[in-house]
């Protein structure tokens, strides 16, 4: 019975101990994309300076805490509300940003006082096409005992009523069975070719790129498979151009592709062995997005970036466009591909910036670059 | 009888029986699992050793695995109650057996600590857990409890033999372990220190203050012989298993689970791994830790509670970090709850019983609700819960579509099935390059990501997809032609990549992709093949030993001198009024 007392005692401090020590070490991992509840009453962190506002801010946009989120914000207008607060960061019209979940963050003064701080997010986005990272500039105001984020984004204004007449090439394909698969029908391939083929080392292994055409009057749908061969004549490794490439290829339509080898040298490869496979299918040339104001330039972290404007010209949404640029010396050789995902859906009529980097070893060399666009709309799948 | 001697008797053990029948036949009987995490990959694992009981090569999952990665016992009794039950009901007849088994266990555990009345109460209180009914409906851990209700069964014949001599004691207790490791090997390894740590105590303790045939030497002695035979039988009935984990060690990144998160900062979680597995256990924590340090004959249970609790409280305190190293990021931590609320039922049983003592038909009354209270909010919870299992998929135009046209030649891909893979995988022919066990993959698209399945990717965050794209990256690689969606937020990706949406099913819930310049899928060599011998091994060893313990506990009946060992400490039950709330 003596015992009774201290054992108890023992057991609940070094529990309480245990739970005071959990929280204060590092995070385990959790899955993303579910919301996933709040702290419990008490456990709360509080934001005794913008660093920690900031935090809990877009912790709370991380789990989908919107009423929380929304209340730690002070709006410049009453017309910004949790609806467009919401959509601000869930995205609209199914674009990637509505297809992507804020996996973490990271988050540094820029500039602070005793009432105000300019604070610079970088967050890092999982999406279905790979991971994204956006940075962002957060402003916050002292209020009270607390820091508040001041919300000051416009939401972007609606695309007028509007009648768009579209004049465009479509090539549909009649099979005799509905049964058949994809790809095994009756008919030649069309006529494809690799018009230009370049192999370089880069940072994280060996590059083959270069230009494919469809050299055909119908559509094709185009893979190019590369394989790396050693001085005995023994494949190293073999990939594809995966989605760096512009697969359904409309007639006389010309792609750049990429193939990647990772970790593999080129000082080991004798031979490149290239393939390129093409099915005839039915493709359009709707939506027509134009690419604008391209320009090269310099950002402010010093790398090389591609930067300009897609114009929606068609009369339907585009929900992810992808950019896929090639880069040329001055002798017209492909010395680089690159590409990128825009994040907001492109409704009818609108533009939509877009940025796509290039390594610091080739840039010196481009004289010349060349933009072409992918997309994926949810009319079409 | 009357109404109060009814109350101060201890309950039949088989009406306790009778009860888990009740209480837990209807549900299974209604296939209630079938939509719980693993029920599907336990099937999965029985219909191959339904088809090819000596070969434990599986080539459907990981475009192939060896099954020695997990104990078989479980899957092979499923697999031969099927070839009378199908599958599925073959599945829920098996986890009623576990079910049943379970609060006879109880009830045999919680003799070494407590008289037989209050073990009473605490087998039938078993039944009403909170944790057992989220991991039958909710999780599926079919091997976990299977292995828990086996290994309690054992634990009374080590402290039997351990401090009486008793051979049939030795023999029974070694027989049904073999059988829990057969089931499960984590319920083995982490049982030996939360479990048998306790009854080793209590032993210890008992041969110091007399209570032992001969002296502590002699108990701790015999102790020692019960752990080398068990460790030395578990060796060889599941070498099959070593030869694999050494073979192939757990290399791979760890994947998120949220059994490791802490608690404090999360409500679901909070709510999923701690308020519904206890349910109103949570009441009796604070009687629990009294009682448990009151008296000194419950100190090593209390103890063994404690840490068992605090490992299953997962990322809430460093301590299962600390003590477990990179194994923390491996295991997932549920079933440490339920092994804890297990522990804490001896105690319990002596409350309800302090409680109806005092109280009679209000704490009758009061006890029954907290019960079916505590397992009716673990059902409701499995459709409250934002974790719970996707919603069932129609999967069979699936299977139909694989199965016809040589289809099988090529390999597959589920996206957002969830545990519905297993379910496609159990009834095709074809394989797939995914599957639902972490530890049996070898493919580096898979090892090298923090992921778990691919259907499951979009969960995993960047490491998740980064996975999938590895693996259709080398679709050509692996025979992959087709993918299956379920899941419209993996269709950008596989646009972008080269896939071609080609079918529809089930009103468009699920879409069929192929990709054209596939070549037919091929064998993919390894060296985790398990040889013929292993495959015999496999075969026989674990589903014997169960035979053998099922045999040797009914044909080796215990003999007095043992009861009257355990009698002796009734001492304990005696309640300690000053705590009693």
């Amino acid at each position: 019975m003596k015992r009774t007392l201290p054992i108890v005692i023992l057991i609940v401090a070094v529990t309480v101990f245990l739970m005071f020590l959990g929280l204060s070490t590092g995070r385990s991992a959790g899955t993303v994309g579910i919301a996933s509840g709040v702290a419990l009453p008490g456990f709360n962190s509080s934001a005794p300076n913008p660093e920690q506002a900031l935090n809990n801010f877009l912790l709370d946009v991380q789990r989908r805490n919107w009423d929380r989120a929304f209340s730690s914000v002070e709006r410049t207008s009453d017309t910004l509300n949790e609806q467009a607060f919401i959509q601000e960061w869930v995205g609209s019209n199914g674009g990637l940003r509505s297809f992507s979940s804020l996996e973490r963050f990271d988050t540094r003064p820029l500039h602070a006082t005793s009432s105000e701080a300019q604070m610079r997010a970088r967050l890092h986005w999982s999406t279905p096409v790979g991971p994204v990272e956006d940075v962002r500039d957060f402003h916050l105001a002292h209020r009270g005992d607390t820091w508040k984020v001041i919300w000051d984004e416009t939401p972007k204004p609606n695309v007028p009523a509007q009648i768009v007449a579209v004049n465009y090439l479509r090539w549909d394909l009649v099979t005799g069975t509905a049964g058949e698969e994809w790809g095994a029908h009756n008919v030649d391939a069309p006529n494809v070719r690799i018009v230009s083929m370049n192999a370089v080392d880069s940072a994280e292994g060996a590059v083959v790129m270069g230009e494919v055409v469809n050299e055909d009057t119908i559509p094709a749908f185009v893979n190019v498979n590369a394989t790396l061969v050693d001085g005995s004549g023994s494949a190293i490794d073999d990939e594809n151009s995966f989605d760096k490439i512009l697969h359904v290829l409309l007639p006389k339509q010309v792609t750049p592709y990429r193939i990647d080898f990772p970790h593999v040298s080129l000082s080991k490869v004798k031979n490149v062995r290239m393939d390129v496979k093409a099915t005839l299918v039915p493709a359009s040339s709707d939506p027509v997005i134009g690419v604008m104001n391209q320009k090269l330039e310099t950002d402010a972290q010093g790398h090389s970036v591609l930067h300009g404007e897609l114009l929606n010209e068609s009369g339907q949404t585009v929900n992810i466009p992808h950019v896929i640029a090639s880069f040329y010396d001055n002798s017209g050789k492909v010395v680089w591909v690159s590409d990128g995902y825009v994040e907001q859906a492109m409704v009818p009529q609108s533009t939509e910036s877009f940025a796509v980097e290039i390594p610091q070893s080739v840039a010196g060399k481009v004289q010349n670059f060349h933009v072409v666009v992918n997309q994926y709309s949810l009319q079409e799948s | 009888m009357t109404q109060n001697e009814s109350y101060s008797r201890p309950i039949p053990l088989l009406a306790i029986v009778l009860v888990a029948l009740a209480v837990h036949g209807p549900l299974l009987l209604m296939q209630l699992p079938s939509g719980s995490f693993d029920a599907n990959f336990h099937i999965f694992l029985a219909s191959h050793y339904a088809h090819h009981w000596f070969n434990p090569w599986n080539e459907k999952w990981f475009a192939g695995f060896s099954q020695t990665a997990y104990p078989p016992l479980t899957h092979q009794w499923i697999a031969l109650v099927s070839n009378v039950a199908g599958l599925k009901m073959a599945y829920m007849i098996v986890q009623l057996v576990a079910v049943l088994l379970l609060p006879v266990g109880v009830f045999r555990f919680a003799r070494i600590w407590v008289d037989e009345r209050s073990a009473s109460y605490a087998a039938l209180g078993s039944i009403f857990l909170g944790a057992l009914a989220f991991l039958i409906y909710q999780a599926g851990q079919l091997a976990t409890i299977t292995s828990a209700a086996l290994y309690l069964n054992a634990l009374p014949y080590f402290y039997e033999w351990s401090t009486q001599g008793s051979g049939r004691a030795l023999i029974k207790g070694i027989a049904v372990s073999w059988a829990a490791a057969a089931a499960h090997h984590v319920t083995l390894i982490f049982g030996t220190v939360l479990f048998a740590g306790p009854v080793l105590w209590v032993i210890c303790m008992d041969a110091l203050e007399g209570r032992t045939k001969g002296s502590l030497a002699g108990s701790v002695s015999r102790a020692v012989l019960f752990a080398v035979l068990v460790g030395g039988g578990v060796g060889v009935v599941l070498f099959p298993y070593w030869m694999t984990l050494i073979q192939h060690p757990i290399h791979q990144i760890p994947i998120p689970h949220d059994s490791r998160a802490n608690f404090l900062l999360n409500s679901i979680t909070a709510i999923n791994y701690f308020v519904i597995p206890y349910g109103a256990l949570i009441l009796a924590l604070p009687f629990i830790v009294i009682r448990g340090a009151s008296v000194r004959r419950l100190r090593p249970l209390l103890f063994g509670f404690w840490l068992t609790l605090i490992f299953g409280l997962g990322g809430t305190t460093p301590l299962p970090r600390w003590l477990l190293g990179r194994a923390f990021e491996v295991l997932t931590f549920e079933r440490f709850t339920f092994w804890a609320t297990l522990m804490a039922m001896p105690i319990v049983g002596l409350l309800a019983v302090e409680l109806l003592d005092r109280f009679r038909a209000k704490a009758a009354v009061a006890l029954s609700l907290a019960a079916v209270g505590t397992v009716g909010a673990a059902l409701a919870w499995l459709t409250a819960n934002p974790y719970r299992p996707a919603a069932t998929v129609n999967v069979n135009p699936v299977i139909a579509f694989l199965n016809r046209d040589g289809h099988d030649a090529y390999r597959y891909l589920t996206l957002g099935f969830g545990s519905e893979l297993a379910q496609v995988s159990t009834y095709t022919n074809a394989s797939s390059v995914d599957g639902d066990y972490n530890s049996a993959r070898l493919l580096p698209e898979m090892t090298h990501y923090g992921s778990a399945q691919l259907t499951n990717a979009k969960f995993y965050g960047s490491a998740g997809m980064a996975s999938l794209r590895a693996m259709l990256e080398h679709a050509n690689r692996y025979g992959l032609k087709y993918v299956f969606v379920h899941d419209s937020y993996y269709e950008p990706l596989l646009t972008f990549v080269g896939w071609r949406k080609t079918e529809t099913f089930d009103n468009g819930e699920i879409t069929a992709w192929s990709k054209d310049d596939v070549p037919p899928a091929h064998r993919i060599d390894s060296d985790a093949i398990p040889t013929a011998f292993m495959g015999l091994l496999w075969g026989t060893l674990p589903i014997g030993v169960s035979v053998s313990a099922i045999f040797l506990v009914l044909l080796l009946p215990a003999r007095q001198p043992s009861r009257k060992a355990i009698e002796s400490h009734r001492e304990v039950s005696e309640p300690v009024r000053d705590y009693v709330a």
